[in-house]
């Protein structure tokens, strides 16, 4: 099952580099620079994704004990760090030629910073701790308060005058984005949550054997 | 316009090794765990 979900990720992906490169055409202000966000916003998305599942993780740890709660939770953290990550990285790339500097104190980027930070603390705490229980316990308490910022990372932009663009993909108004470059966007969108769930299955079976041995 | 490509090969390269190191990172990790470990003789009392 996992094989085959990671032959349709890698199939996935390369119909995301496809779409961004082939298909999708070089957009007119921006330039070829614009196909970052072809990695940009499924990283954001992802990593999204991944915090939303540590909150669902955390909160049912809490109610139920079952220890394949805090499974989904740490491996799900685990995989929003590095999609994070790669958010920071991407953007800061795209930031450089756009933006004439790789990184500002705007409010989308600082409150994406303390995200990231969140929940690389979150990863520390869970290392830190040897009980099953007391890890499960402390870090869906972290898990959950964490969480808190996700809403902060997406609204910062429409809350504070903001150097970072408003949301085209996920804002209340119609999207003004060209169907082309729209669709190369959802598609590798779609590629990136397949390599999530990839590598959630992979790191939730890991976790499983580590708590066996 | 400047062409920027060294700026999206420099994002999309940097993508695929952390993408790439981390799923090497558990295809390692997943065959230690899996590993048979060698059988340890009892100690003769």
């Amino acid at each position: 099952m996992t094989r085959a979900l990671g032959w349709l990720t890698a199939l996935g992906l390369l119909v995301g580099l496809a779409a961004g490169f082939l298909y999708a055409p070089r957009e007119a202000v921006q330039g070829n620079v614009q196909r970052i966000m072809y990695l940009h916003v499924p990283s954001v998305l992802t990593a999204y994704l991944a915090f939303g599942l540590v909150l669902l993780g955390s909160i049912a740890y809490l109610a139920t004990r079952r220890p394949g709660w805090d499974r989904l939770a740490g491996s799900a953290g685990e995989i929003g760090v590095l999609f994070t990550g790669l958010t920071i990285v991407s953007g800061s790339i795209w930031g450089k030629p756009t933006w004439g500097t790789w990184w500002t104190w705007d409010a989308r980027l600082t409150s994406t910073a303390v995200l990231f930070c969140v929940y690389v603390g979150y990863l520390l705490l869970r290392s830190l701790i040897d009980d099953p229980d007391a890890r499960g316990r402390y870090a869906a308490v972290v898990g959950i308060l964490g969480a808190v910022n996700i809403p902060i990372v997406h609204f910062s932009v429409k809350w504070w005058r903001a150097l970072h663009q408003p949301s085209t993909i996920l804002g209340p108004e119609p999207s003004p984005i060209d169907p082309a470059i729209g669709l190369a966007l959802f598609v590798n969108w779609m590629a990136f949550t397949l390599l999530f769930a990839y590598f959630l299955s992979r790191r939730m079976e890991i976790a499983r054997l580590e708590e066996q041995t | 316009m400047p062409a920027n490509w060294g700026y999206v090969l420099a994002a999309y390269g940097i993508a695929a090794i952390a993408l790439f190191g981390y799923w090497r990172h558990l295809a390692r990790r997943a065959r230690a765990l899996t590993r048979p470990r060698p059988a340890t003789k009892a100690r003769a009392a």
